[in-house]
């Protein structure tokens, strides 16, 4: 999957590769195996513990490869040992050494099973704790956007454009040559709080009016829908990026509809650039946080302390709230290895006709 | 065993995951006149799990408590339904070899039988609530009395039912606390098919008895239970999906759910835009019907979807081997549809969709109009399934009252 998001990704962005598993390192890409003591290149097996000791054993060369970078955006699949047990780690180590981490975080399909399920839902939580934002994509949210018979080598790909798209949009947001252009600071001013709910949105347009396309597709974007995910946000991270042709009175409209559906009432940067390789087509991302309020009376929940960081990210992004509705917080109940309390159109990854 | 007689006032108690209801009657001929009725909104259930004792307790007693001031009766025993997972059904078969001196079966060779198969232990932990009756065997063909009659091999089957035990105390000590006695328990899905399925039917029919929290199914075939089951999916899981699709609190969903919802998707109901009030004030908001009908059509049809694989599961279990088609030959009366889900519109056809059978919403049969509805089916159906089952269906296990009184010092 990094293989070919690195593809798509601008050449200012420097990509490495970390696994277990030796065999799914490419040659020639800067890689890092992690664990070569403890699995010896053949994988966790799903274990998460295993995938933990991997990462803390390479302790050193995460350090080096983190070393005066200001951005890391770790993408990891959640479910398997390796990114379950790694992710938290890896992101731990990258905040140490001063960068601002993001985390896209793929949730397993529902069809995967109970164990799978079980151990992404704790890897989110301990995830959310280690790194500034973190994204959840759900697999199953993402099979929506694809029609039922369409072949599973183009679900897969639809789940790369996601968070390709994303890369793509924050990457071009900090390159050179952005019409507004702004600093990897305003990136950690708006994830300055841990565990804080992150919302992100990504959309296409093309064509006439190919921007209010672009931002109608990113308010529709099944990230940002998905269940129990933040509805509104204090600040927001707008990039627009269009062909030649775009002009700034589109970018601007294009914002416009974004704060109108996800708030940003607090900050808004805004960043427009334009890349010739995109044609007519227009591109929105948005990423989203609210801080904390200050003012809410925090509920002491039983079992957990009232400054337990964890708190929040149980309350927005942990696979309960987020996919179980009014049965979050109860156990999940199996049949034939999927919860079925998650609903049967998430699960069978039906496309809902549009809201009127 | 002897039966004990049927008592001339029958109190019957159903606790489902949204309401609890209960009803009393005044047993003349065989028949019950409803003296009183009560139902409340259920407490302290979650998916048909009991989550909170003390809620689900206080909210028994209010509904038994209803049904005594209504009635001006004290109620002293009271039969409760099972439903849901909790409640564990298979076969258990017990045979005996019919002695070769004249051939033919006596009374003793019956019982005998019936020992063996009581013999079984249930799973560690768990307790017998009930045997019912499934067809005796002799030399492999069903008789209905085997006494006097000429074989080799005589075989009888029960349909047993198990409950974890700490389960199964608290239920009855929710009872208890009142000083009623349970007189008996049973099981939720046979109460439904009672009260909406006749004889005729029982020949061969599914009934399947989708609640808020559980759907439990029982099939009859040739008269007798053959096998039953719960999946634990209902009417809840239908408002959860659109409240979650639409971003609507509970009520909402809910209420969408009855005016708006169908157990089908058509096209056509893409194009048409609802309100959810219909005023258009303040606060009013459109949704598209088509939403509504694609969320829940999909968890219908997936729901009745796992009872079709869970009654294949279970018949396979019960024939090894042997390729059981769930089809009209087998079941002539097709789906019997009850319990409150069954009243969204289409389920019935959805459930013909599902099964390739014929279905029908199952209405129970009693005097009283009121309760003339898919959803008292459960209650209704108890009361029924008390008179009817007095001798000959439920069978207690030996010494189960005995059990129960050193479980519980009655």
């Amino acid at each position: 999957m990094v293989t070919r998001l690195s593809a798509q990704l601008p050449s200012e962005v420097a990509v490495a590769l970390l696994d277990t598993d030796a065999r799914s390192l490419p040659a020639g890409a800067a890689t890092l195996q992690l664990g070569r003591a403890q699995t010896r290149g053949m994988g966790t097996g799903g274990e998460a513990a295993l995938g933990l000791v991997s990462a803390e054993s390479e302790e050193a060369a995460l350090r080096r490869l983190f070393a005066g970078v200001p951005v890391v955006v770790l993408v990891t699949g959640l479910g398997g040992g390796t990114g379950s047990g790694a992710a938290a780690v890896v992101a731990g180590l990258a905040a140490e050494c001063g960068a601002t981490v993001l985390s896209f975080a793929t949730m397993p399909f529902s069809h995967e099973g109970e164990r799978r399920m079980r151990q992404a839902n704790d890897a989110t939580v301990k995830l959310g704790q280690k790194c500034h934002g973190l994204v959840v994509v759900h697999n199953d949210l993402l099979l929506q956007q694809v029609s039922p018979d369409a072949p599973l080598s183009e679900s897969f790909a639809a789940a790369d454009n996601w968070v390709g798209g994303a890369l793509r949009g924050l990457a071009s947001a900090f390159a050179p040559g952005a019409l507004i252009a702004v600093d990897p600071a305003a990136l950690r001013s708006l994830l300055s709080t841990p565990g804080s709910p992150t919302l992100f949105a990504y959309g296409v347009g093309q064509g006439e009016g190919a921007a209010m396309k672009a931002a109608r597709a990113a308010c529709d974007c099944p990230l940002a829908h998905a269940p129990g995910a933040v509805a509104k946000v204090a600040s927001l991270f707008v990039t627009v990026a269009g062909g030649p042709a775009m002009t700034s009175t589109e970018a601007f409209e294009a914002v416009g509809a974004v704060r109108t559906r996800f708030g940003g009432e607090t900050s808004t940067v805004l960043c427009a650039r334009i890349d010739p390789s995109l044609g007519d087509r227009i591109e929105v991302s948005v990423l989203g946080a609210s801080l904390p309020a200050p003012k809410a009376p925090t509920k002491p929940k039983k079992g957990a302390k009232a400054d337990d960081p964890a708190q929040p990210i149980f309350e927005f992004a942990t696979e309960e709230s987020m996919r179980r509705g009014l049965f979050g917080g109860t156990p999940m109940t199996f049949i034939d290895g999927q919860d079925v309390d998650v609903p049967a159109y998430i699960r069978k990854a039906v496309r809902l006709p549009p809201a009127p | 065993m002897t039966p004990k007689p049927l008592p001339s006032l029958i109190a019957v108690i159903d606790i489902g995951t949204h309401k609890t209801a209960s009803l009393l009657g005044q047993i003349i001929d065989g028949k019950a006149r409803m003296l009183s009725f009560s139902e409340r909104r259920t407490d302290g259930v979650v998916k048909g799990t009991v989550t909170d004792l003390e809620k689900l307790t206080q909210c028994v007693h209010e509904v038994v408590n209803d049904i005594e001031r209504g009635s001006g009766r004290a109620v002293e025993q009271i039969y409760l339904s099972l439903s849901g997972p909790a409640a564990e059904g298979e076969r258990v078969k017990g045979f005996v070899a019919v002695p070769a001196h004249d051939g033919k079966v006596t009374a003793k060779d019956v019982a005998d039988a019936i020992a063996s198969a009581k013999r079984l232990e249930p799973p560690s932990g768990r307790t017998t609530i009930l045997y019912m009756r499934q067809p005796t065997m002799l030399d492999n063909r069903p008789v209905s009395n085997p006494v006097g009659m000429a074989g080799k091999r005589l075989e009888v089957n029960f349909w047993r039912v198990t409950m974890e035990e700490g389960n199964m105390r608290m239920r009855v000590g929710m009872v208890n606390g009142m000083s009623i006695k349970v007189r008996d328990f049973i099981l939720a899905s046979h109460a439904a098919a009672c009260a909406t399925a006749s004889d005729a039917d029982k020949q061969g029919v599914l009934v399947i008895d989708m609640g808020a929290g559980t759907t439990d199914w029982i099939l009859y075939y040739k008269e007798h239970i053959l096998c039953a089951g719960s999946i634990p999916v209902g009417g809840e899981h239908l408002t959860n999906d659109l409240s979650v699709a639409l971003r609507i609190s509970r009520e909402t969903a809910e209420d969408l759910k009855l005016r708006f919802g169908s157990a089908m998707h058509r096209d056509n109901d893409v194009n048409q835009t609802i309100w959810k009030d219909g005023d258009k004030g303040v606060g009013d908001q459109q949704f598209n019907r088509g939403t509504i009908t694609q969320v829940l059509s999909l968890r219908y049809q997936e729901t009745i979807e796992f009872v079709r694989k869970d009654v294949l599961r279970r018949l396979e279990a019960i024939f090894p081997g042997h390729a059981v088609k769930l089809d009209q030959n087998m079941i002539p009366s097709g789906v019997i549809l009850t319990g409150g889900s069954a009243s969204l519109a289409d389920a019935a056809e959805a459930v013909q969709l599902v099964t390739g059978l014929s279905a029908r919403v199952g209405v129970p049969n009693f005097e009283n109009e009121s309760l003339q509805k898919p959803e008292y089916a459960g209650v209704v159906g108890l009361m029924t399934a008390a008179i009817t089952d007095a001798p000959p269906l439920v069978r207690r296990p030996r010494g189960f009252l005995d059990q129960l009184k050193e479980l519980f010092r009655l």
